[in-house]
């Protein structure tokens, strides 16, 4: 993923980027990708947190 | 009202994994638990701090068409609340598809009165809220 300086604003289009990511539905580890929601003509929602066994 | 729901810390994957199995809160998850650990997506959106190295609590909806739609970080002991984050996805939904309609304040569902921004509404935002 490129190291991006200055962080997008509203309005912005949201660069495609994709993620690692445990599945829990799955028990299995995965991927999410922006291009892949978008493809499917789907909304994300992107819910930064500190850190793991802490709260959200 | 589908949409891909990810959370994101700059944890590993093995990491979420092992949180999940062992905090009883998180046993009914069906969202992906996405691993940032370069920082790099926490920069993208500016919620990367540099002196921890950990993301803020930052939520981030982005439409079908990849245009970042509502933005909102709080600080780190303020928790999230389902209900606030919902409301404003239902009405980015409504105005996607309403695209001459604005959700006001008190918008809480389809069944809440819009506004329909005009010249004539101008300093007269009331007398539309009320007609």
């Amino acid at each position: 993923m490129q190291d991006y300086r200055n962080p997008i604003l509203v309005g912005d289009s949201v660069p495609d980027f994709t993620l690692d990511t445990y599945e829990p539905s799955a028990q299995d580890f995965g991927s999410f990708e922006l291009a892949k929601a978008k493809a499917a003509g789907r909304w994300s929602i992107l819910f930064f947190y500190p850190a793991d066994f802490t709260f959200v | 009202m589908g949409a891909e729901i990810v959370t994101i810390s700059t944890d590993t994957k093995f990491t979420h994994l092992a949180w999940q199995r062992h905090e009883g809160e998180l046993s009914d998850v069906s969202y992906s638990m996405g691993a940032d650990t370069t920082g790099k997506l926490g920069r993208l959106f500016g919620v990367y701090d540099t002196t921890t190295g950990l993301t803020r609590r930052g939520t981030f909806l982005v439409d079908p068409t990849g245009r970042l739609v509502m933005a909102e970080v709080s600080a780190d002991n303020i928790g999230r609340n389902i209900d606030e984050l919902m409301r404003k996805f239902k009405a980015s939904l409504y105005v996607s598809r309403k695209t001459t309609e604005a959700c006001p304040a008190k918008w809480k569902d389809e069944e809440s009165r819009t506004l329909s921004p005009s010249a004539r509404m101008v300093g007269r935002v009331r007398e539309a809220l009320e007609s």
